[in-house]
C-alpha cells in the first residue's frame, strides 16, 4: 500500500514536474518592463515643491532627477545571459513614460536578476557623430542637457535643486556625474553597474508579459556623507566619483508582476 | 597704355578659355581634398564622411550662418577669419555673444584633418563633435543645438540644400555636423614658400635657410615637427599663470584631471604664423618676437610640468641671440599660404 502511495507520488511529481518545464516555450517571446518608482528615503518624489532631509540633516528639493540606463542584462536561473545591446534609455524624473523601459522579444524563462549600467558605455561615449540617435543625439536636450560638449561624453546622472545650505547666492546645488574613462589618456570612470536579484523571479511566457518594479531612492545620493555645505557644485569626473559610488546603490528591485494577460 | 590693355584682354581670353574648356569636360568633379604628398594620413576618418560638392556648400553656408547663436549674431567666422587662418584677429581671447570674453584665444582652422583633439586642452577628439561646443558656450553662441537644428529646418534655403546633400531635406544632427566637417576638413594648408622650397618650387633667403636649420636645431621641430608643425602633444611651456584677470588656466588638466597635464596646453600647428597673432592660449603674445623673447630670455615660470627641453641650460628656456631670433622669424614667415588665405572657395 505504502509502495503504491509512493509510486503515485512520485508519478504526480514527475508529471507536474514535467508540467513545470514544458510550461516554457523556449519560442516564445514576450515582454520585460522595468518601471522605475523614484523615492526620497520612503516619501514619495515631488519636483521642486517638497523638502527633503539628507542623511547629513541638510534640507533640499529635487528640480532635477535624470540618468541615463544602458547594457540591460536579463539572466537566468542556470545562468544564461540575455543582452540588450545598442539600447540606451534616458529616466527622467519630469517625463512619466521615461520611467518605463520595455525590452521585447524576452524569451520565455525564469529570470532571476537584471543588471545595467548607470550611464553611456565607453564605446558609445566615443563613436560616430551618426550612430548618436534618440536620447544620444546631442541636440535632444533642450535646457535639460545631459551631453558635456567642451569635455566630449555624456552627462550620466544629473540632479539639481535647492538648499538653505547651499553656499552659493542661488542657494542651490548642481551634481553632474560623468566620465566614461577617457579616449587618449587614461582618466576617471564614473560607469556603474548595478545588478539586482528577482525574489520573484520574472516569469516570462506566451502569456506573461512581467513588470519589474524597481525603487529608486535619490536620499542615497547623499548617503556617504556628502554635504551640500561642502559641494554644491560637482560637475567633474574627479568629483563625481563619491556621487556614482552613492547612486550605484539607489536601485533596488521592490516586487515582479507576472500577471496573466 | 594701350599696350597694357591689349594685354589685359589677350589674359582675359585665355582664362576665359580655360575655364570654358573646363565646363565642357563632363562630370569633371572639383577636387575638394586631398591629402598633400608630403602629408601623413589624416585622423579624421574620412570614409565616414565623404566629401561631396554639396556637402561642402552646405557646410560653408552653416559656417558663415549667424542663425547658430541665440540671437542670431555671431557666425563660425566671426571668430574664424579667413584672412588670418580662421583665427579671431587682434583678439587676444575671442570674444562672443553680447560682448562676452571667453578665456582663450581662438585657435586657427586648417589641416583639420589631421588634427586628434581640438580645443586647447584636447577637450574634444572628434571634428564631428567639434561644433556643439562653440554652439553652446555661453560667451560664444549661447545657443542649443536642437534650436538651430529647428532654425534650419524653419529656413525655407536650407531643407533643399540637405536634400542635394544628403537625399533627403531632414535636417539631423548628424548631417548637420558632417556637413560643417566637410568644409572644415578642406581647409588645408599645405602651400607655402616652406612647402615650395621642400619640393624645388622656391629658394629660400639665407636668413631663411639658417632659419630653418636653427627651427630645428634648438628643438623648436621637436614639438612642432614638420610638415604640420605640431606633434599634436600637451605641453607646458612655462607661461606664468596669472595673466588674465587673475584667472588660473589649468589647460589640459581640466579635461584628464590629472596632476601630470596642469598647465598644459595643446602644441598649435606654426602654418600661417605671421596672420594668427596673438599668440599662446590666452593670446598674451602681439608678436613672433615676443613668444621667441618668452623662450629664449628667461621669463619662463619654474612650473610644475615645464617641458623638459627648457631645463637643460642654467637659464629656462632656449638660448638664442636676437640675430637667431630673427632668423627663426624668418623662417616662420615661410608658412604663410598666401593660396590658402585668399582662396575664394572658403570665402561665404
Amino acid at each position: 500500500m505504502k509502495k503504491i502511495a509512493l509510486a503515485l507520488a512520485l508519478g504526480i511529481s514527475v508529471f507536474f514536474a514535467a508540467c513545470e518545464t514544458s510550461d516554457i516555450n523556449p519560442n516564445d517571446k514576450n515582454s520585460v518592463s522595468l518601471h522605475f518608482e523614484h523615492l526620497v528615503g520612503t516619501e514619495a518624489f515631488m519636483l521642486n515643491t517638497k523638502t527633503f532631509t539628507n542623511a547629513s540633516g541638510e534640507d533640499f528639493t529635487i528640480s532635477t532627477f535624470n540618468y541615463f540606463v544602458s547594457n540591460i542584462i536579463l539572466k537566468k536561473s542556470d545562468g544564461t545571459e540575455l543582452k540588450f545591446a545598442d539600447k540606451y534609455f534616458l529616466v527622467k524624473e519630469s517625463l512619466a513614460e521615461s520611467k518605463v523601459i520595455t525590452l521585447t522579444d524576452v524569451p520565455a524563462g525564469d529570470y532571476t536578476s537584471v543588471s545595467f549600467m548607470v550611464g553611456v558605455d565607453s564605446a558609445k561615449s566615443v563613436s560616430d557623430v551618426a550612430q548618436r540617435t534618440g536620447v544620444l543625439d546631442p541636440a535632444s536636450y533642450g535646457t535639460d542637457n545631459m551631453y558635456w560638449s567642451w569635455n566630449s561624453g555624456y552627462i550620466f546622472f544629473k540632479m539639481e535643486g535647492k538648499s538653505t545650505k547651499s553656499t552659493n547666492a542661488a542657494k542651490d546645488y548642481k551634481f553632474h556625474i560623468g566620465g566614461f574613462g577617457g579616449m587618449s589618456a587614461k582618466t576617471v570612470n564614473n560607469l556603474r553597474t548595478v545588478t539586482l536579484s528577482m525574489a520573484d523571479l520574472a516569469k516570462v511566457r506566451k502569456n506573461i508579459a512581467p513588470e519589474v518594479h524597481l525603487t529608486v531612492d535619490a536620499r542615497k545620493v547623499f548617503k556617504t556623507s556628502l554635504k551640500i555645505a561642502e559641494s554644491n557644485t560637482i560637475m567633474s569626473p574627479t568629483l563625481g566619483v563619491a556621487v556614482a559610488n552613492n547612486y550605484k546603490d539607489m536601485f533596488a528591485v521592490e516586487h515582479v508582476h507576472n500577471d496573466e494577460m | 597704355m594701350k599696350k597694357k590693355l591689349g594685354i589685359l584682354l589677350v589674359l582675359t581670353l585665355i582664362l576665359w578659355g580655360c575655364s570654358k574648356e573646363k565646363t565642357t569636360e563632363p562630370d569633371a568633379p572639383m577636387v575638394l581634398f586631398e591629402v598633400p604628398s608630403t602629408f601623413p594620413n589624416t585622423s579624421y576618418k574620412m570614409e565616414s564622411n565623404p566629401i561631396t560638392e554639396d556637402g561642402f556648400l552646405l557646410g560653408k553656408k552653416i559656417f558663415f550662418d549667424g542663425k547658430l547663436s541665440r540671437d542670431g549674431t555671431i557666425s563660425c567666422a566671426e571668430c574664424h577669419n579667413q584672412a588670418y587662418a580662421f583665427t579671431h584677429h587682434g583678439h587676444a581671447q575671442s570674444h562672443g555673444i553680447d560682448g562676452q570674453v571667453g578665456p582663450r584665444n581662438g585657435p586657427a582652422l586648417q589641416n583639420l584633418a589631421w588634427q586628434k583633439t581640438f580645443f586647447w586642452d584636447g577637450g574634444v577628439f572628434d571634428l564631428d563633435l567639434f561644433s556643439i561646443a562653440p554652439i553652446e558656450n555661453p560667451v560664444e553662441m549661447d545657443e542649443k543645438i536642437g534650436n538651430v537644428l529647428e532654425k534650419l529646418r524653419n529656413d525655407q534655403s536650407y531643407p533643399p540644400i540637405f536634400k542635394k546633400a544628403f537625399g533627403t531635406e531632414e535636417v539631423t544632427t548628424e548631417r548637420f555636423l558632417k556637413s560643417l566637417s566637410q568644409f572644415m576638413l578642406t581647409l588645408v594648408s599645405a602651400n607655402s614658400k616652406y612647402d615650395q622650397y621642400k619640393t624645388g618650387k622656391a629658394n629660400f633667403s639665407n636668413d631663411e635657410k639658417v632659419g630653418l636649420t636653427l627651427f630645428n636645431e634648438k628643438g623648436c621641430g621637436s614639438c612642432h615637427p614638420e610638415p604640420l608643425f605640431t606633434d599634436e602633444s600637451f605641453k607646458s611651456n612655462g607661461l606664468p599663470t596669472d595673466f588674465f584677470r587673475n584667472f588660473v588656466d589649468f589647460g589640459r588638466f581640466r579635461i584628464t584631471e590629472l596632476s601630470d597635464d596642469k598647465y598644459k596646453f595643446k602644441v598649435p600647428s606654426l602654418r600661417n604664423i605671421e596672420y594668427t597673432f596673438p599668440y599662446m592660449h590666452d593670446g598674451r603674445f602681439s608678436s613672433l618676437e615676443d613668444v621667441l623673447d618668452h623662450y629664449a630670455d628667461g621669463g619662463m615660470a619654474d612650473l610644475e610640468n615645464l617641458d623638459p627641453i627648457f631645463k637643460k641650460n642654467t637659464k629656462r628656456g632656449i638660448a638664442l641671440t636676437s640675430k637667431e631670433k630673427s632668423q627663426i622669424i624668418a623662417f616662420l614667415k615661410t608658412l604663410t599660404d598666401e593660396e590658402f588665405l585668399k582662396n575664394k572657395r572658403f570665402a561665404p
